[in-house]
């Protein structure tokens, strides 16, 4: 019998370590993982807890990322609970098991320090991997700080196991930015963790020889439809559950969380939209701008960005006048992520607010807060006009001569 | 671990089989009587995962399973990790007490063809062994990527001709020789590794119960004779497969620990190499005069391999 | 057909003749179950006493990839067991050390076991798809004289 740790109730963690707490508190039956920076920290911290006798379950240290994957596929098919973190290359490197874990319907909790994604090399904090996964039919959730991560990681092992859901499920953080920085976490304590996160219930097990079942069958074109559209609305429907276990998770822990988190929009004129620590930042920036220069500044974070939070995000920006969605991976060749969807959200609606585009931040670029407040400053500048007077995507942040793509026609 | 009784093929037929019929293996395939022949060595709960490839594509094709124990395909590299990661499962459930029938034998087995095996699953088979899992991994061994259409593969012998390096005006197919996996799984690792070939049924059959038997990860490569893609009359199966294992071609042998080899078969009458080239169309080729040299090449490595082999057999080393 | 020879969920249906059913009604994560009820002694039961699911190929038929087929003389047989190991389709039915006879829902007509048949003449021999046990074996050959 593993052995518990007596948590203060206030501890000093960065993200990585949270995780690492949090993936120990919930008994977990096997890891396999790889190291990769920004989140060996999660690894080491487990193997860690391994050796000092915290851990009843199995470690499995394998040879690449898409052995992590592999290994926990195989794992979470004979029956039980299952997790790993990477980043980065590592996660391009599994992608394809991603898809594979995914179809077969698998719980498995996947911790992601987000990191760039080479050519060139780079090993700091940015989106590129999280939005390289975004169709591989997993819940995501996106932490904006150390406790966030703590606590979204045993969310992700109620959601997952959901009988409505059985599905697996990442947690998102910033690469160093979270991933480094020690802040104060409140955790809850190994029973109580373990109570909320509950026992692993096994559906169409391996391990159970009464019922010997067939895993990753093949689909031709008579099947392969049904089965996927069979998976969509599972991940589409896992909405409510998400919802009912935040609600739960608000009972045990006092923090409130929602799929899509808004600050100060209910009578914003202008809104950034961000992921990550960014969030954070944009917060500073936008309570300044309304003190300071009477802009009414809000900000939205999706909490979950899979299943796309279509129906929340339309409610929180439908009101205003315009959006600055912020993409912090490169958007090779398109507009980003977060614009195309917001923008989509908003499309489907009577007011349809501005949207414009920010790439950040990449590679660990540091965005400040005055970068932040000149950027809501133009978005005041859009909503005044009634029309975008920038270009619609533009580079914040980036040395030499000014980079955007795309006029509006005129009107909006 | 539940035995069956393999002293004799009476003996021997009288188990329950666990692969059932209506698959899509081709007539004639060999890697059916070698999958076949495996499940029917134990009377053990089998968990088995399989890469890719026409075992796989072959034997669950939705709505249809073939297989009667728990089975598992992720993808074409994997099935090695997969195998590794079900035993990762059940020995954390087994240390708590959670799984259903904790008494109840289990063995954990792998499939792959040689594509997988050799070529792109490589590392992971690789890493499963030096991990030591308790685990058996069956490469079956058609010597190219037979589910896409016979491209050549790091087991395709030399002279043998593929849709990816063919017989052709100025090539005479193949030019490398066949990779040694089982020298390179002695080195990475294995307690246990064995050359088998269906055509000596209780051979194979007792190489797999040893090799369920040990604790450890265990690496068996079965001959697997492609009636499609050697180019020979599904009917020769068995009869190919026997020219293999007397001629030499594919000498059956087992290493123990990595050090102890044994060599199993000892053809009574050793059969010249070119017997076994002439039965398939891949190799027809070779029988042009311009190519005489790749035929003489044949014959010299088998021959040095049988040298090398019952060199080491005899050092005990 | 005695019991042995037929279970009556073998080859019941060809394939590609299953129900095509809505994305409502497919498996869970494309799983499919082997077995109907509890399998858990399924090594110690002999296919005519087992539960077979609607998914497992058992019940599936390939009888049309035919065009010859291996028709099994019970004079001549020795019950070596031969075309038994060999069968790549499980279709030579064995009970007792003896051999029963096919599985013709699962043989192809590939012709191993009459090549691995060691009785002279031999016990199983290729046919027209299309001719009745009975005839076949009033043609079958007497033992083959070996040239000296």
């Amino acid at each position: 019998m593993a052995e518990k740790i007596d948590l203060q109730e206030i501890e000093v963690w960065d993200g990585n370590y949270a995780a690492a707490q949090a993936l120990r508190q919930a008994q977990i039956d096997v890891v396999a993982a790889y190291p990769i920076t920004p989140s060996t920290p999660i690894v080491e911290g487990y193997a860690s807890f391994m050796a000092d006798g915290y851990i009843d379950g199995e470690f499995v240290m394998v040879e690449s990322e898409h052995a992590a994957m592999s290994g926990c596929v195989g794992a979470a098919a004979a029956g039980g609970r299952v997790a790993t973190a990477t980043s980065s290359q590592g996660f391009a490197l599994m992608v394809e098991v991603l898809y594979q874990a995914s179809g077969m319907r698998l719980p498995i909790v996947l911790n992601v320090a987000n990191r760039a994604l080479a050519a060139p090399l780079n090993v700091r904090g940015d989106h590129s991997d999280m939005y390289l996964g975004r169709d591989s039919g997993w819940v995501q959730m996106d932490a904006f700080n150390a406790q966030e991560v703590y606590d979204m990681n045993l969310c992700a092992f109620r959601i997952g196991e959901h009988p409505d859901v059985r599905l697996p499920v990442m947690v998102h953080q910033d690469g160093f930015l979270t991933s480094h920085t020690a802040q104060n976490v409140r955790p809850l304590s190994d029973d109580d963790a373990y109570k909320f996160i509950g026992v692993f219930q096994p559906v169409e097990e391996m391990l159970d020889f009464s019922r010997p079942v067939t895993h990753g069958a093949q689909t031709e074109e008579d099947w392969h439809f049904e089965h996927k559209a069979r998976q969509h609305k599972a991940l589409m429907d896992a909405r409510p559950v998400i919802e009912s276990v935040f609600a739960e998770f608000e009972k045990v822990s006092g923090r409130k969380y929602k799929r899509v988190e808004s600050y100060m929009t209910e009578d914003a004129e202008v809104i950034i939209v961000a992921l990550g620590s960014t969030v954070e930042s944009a917060r500073l920036a936008a309570q300044q701008l309304r003190d300071e220069e009477g802009i009414k500044a809000g900000v939205v974070g999706p909490r979950v960005i899979r299943p796309f939070p279509f129906d929340a995000i339309r409610d929180a920006l439908e009101n205003c006048k315009a959006i600055g969605a912020m993409d912090r991976s490169c958007p090779g060749g398109a507009l980003g992520m977060l614009f195309n969807e917001v923008s989509a959200a908003v499309y489907a609606t009577a007011k349809r607010p501005l949207v414009t585009n920010y790439i950040y931040g990449l590679g660990g670029r540091d965005l400040s807060i005055v970068d932040i407040k000149a950027i809501f400053r133009e978005l005041k500048a859009n909503a005044d006009a009634g029309k975008i007077t920038t270009q619609i995507q533009q580079f914040v942040g980036l040395r030499g001569p000014k980079l955007g793509f795309f006029e509006t026609r005129e009107g909006k | 671990m539940a035995i069956t009784s393999v002293k004799n093929l009476k003996e021997f037929s009288t188990v329950n089989e666990r692969f059932e019929g209506a698959h899509l293996l081709c007539p004639g395939c060999a890697h059916s009587m070698i999958v076949r022949e495996l499940m029917n060595c134990s009377d053990d709960n089998l968990v088995i995962s399989t890469n890719t490839g026409c075992l796989e594509v072959s034997t669950a094709v939705y709505p249809y399973t073939s297989w009667d124990t728990s089975w598992i395909h992720i993808g074409f590299e994997n099935a090695a990790t997969a195998a590794a990661g079900a035993e990762a499962m059940y020995k954390a459930r087994k240390r708590k007490g959670t799984l259903k029938n904790p008494d109840a034998p289990v063995k954990f087995v792998a499939f792959g063809g040689d594509g997988s095996t050799y070529d792109i699953g490589f590392q992971w088979l690789s890493g499963a062994v030096e991990r030591g899992h308790n685990f058996t991994y069956i490469c079956l061994d058609n010597e190219n990527y037979a589910n896409t259409g016979g491209q050549r593969s790091s087991s395709t012998p030399i002279g043998a001709s593929t849709t990816t390096a063919p017989a052709g005006r100025v090539s005479y197919g193949e030019k490398r020789n066949k990779k040694d996996m089982m020298a390179i799984m002695a080195a990475n690792g294995a307690s246990y590794v064995a050359q088998v070939a269906p055509n000596k049924w209780k051979n194979m059959a007792q190489a797999f119960q040893k090799a369920l038997s040990i604790d450890g990860p265990c690496y068996i490569n079965a001959l697997s004779a492609c009636t499609t893609e050697w180019k020979f009359d599904p009917k020769d199966t068995i009869n190919v497969s026997d020219l293999a294992t007397d001629s030499l071609v594919f000498p059956l042998y087992e290493i123990i620990d990595g050090t102890e080899l044994n060599i199993t078969y000892r053809p009574k009458n050793i059969l010249p190499v070119k017997d076994y080239l002439a039965a398939q169309g891949r190799f027809k080729h070779l029988f042009k005069p311009e190519n005489a040299h790749v035929l003489e090449e044949w014959q010299k490595r088998v021959d040095a391999k049988w040298e090398y082999l019952q060199r080491r057999e005899e050092a005990r080393v | 057909m005695s019991n042995v020879l037929s279970n009556e969920k073998r080859g019941m249906r060809e394939l590609g003749a299953e129900k095509k059913v809505g994305w409502d009604e497919v498996t869970h994560g494309v799983v499919l179950h082997s077995f109907e009820d509890d399998a858990t002694d399924v090594a110690m039961r002999k296919a005519e006493d087992r539960n077979y699911s609607e998914f497992n190929s058992y019940t599936a038929t390939v009888a049309s990839w035919r065009v010859v087929k291996p028709v099994y003389n019970r004079d001549i047989c020795i019950d070596c067991q031969n075309c038994w190991v060999w069968c790549p389709d499980s279709s030579i039915i064995s009970r007792d050390k003896q051999i029963l006879g096919i599985d013709y829902d699962h043989c192809k007509g590939c012709g191993v076991c009459v090549e691995v048949c060691p009785t002279n003449p031999k016990s199983l021999l290729m046919f027209g798809e299309a001719i009745s046990s009975d005839d076949a074996i009033a043609q079958w050959p007497v033992k083959e004289k070996k040239e000296k």
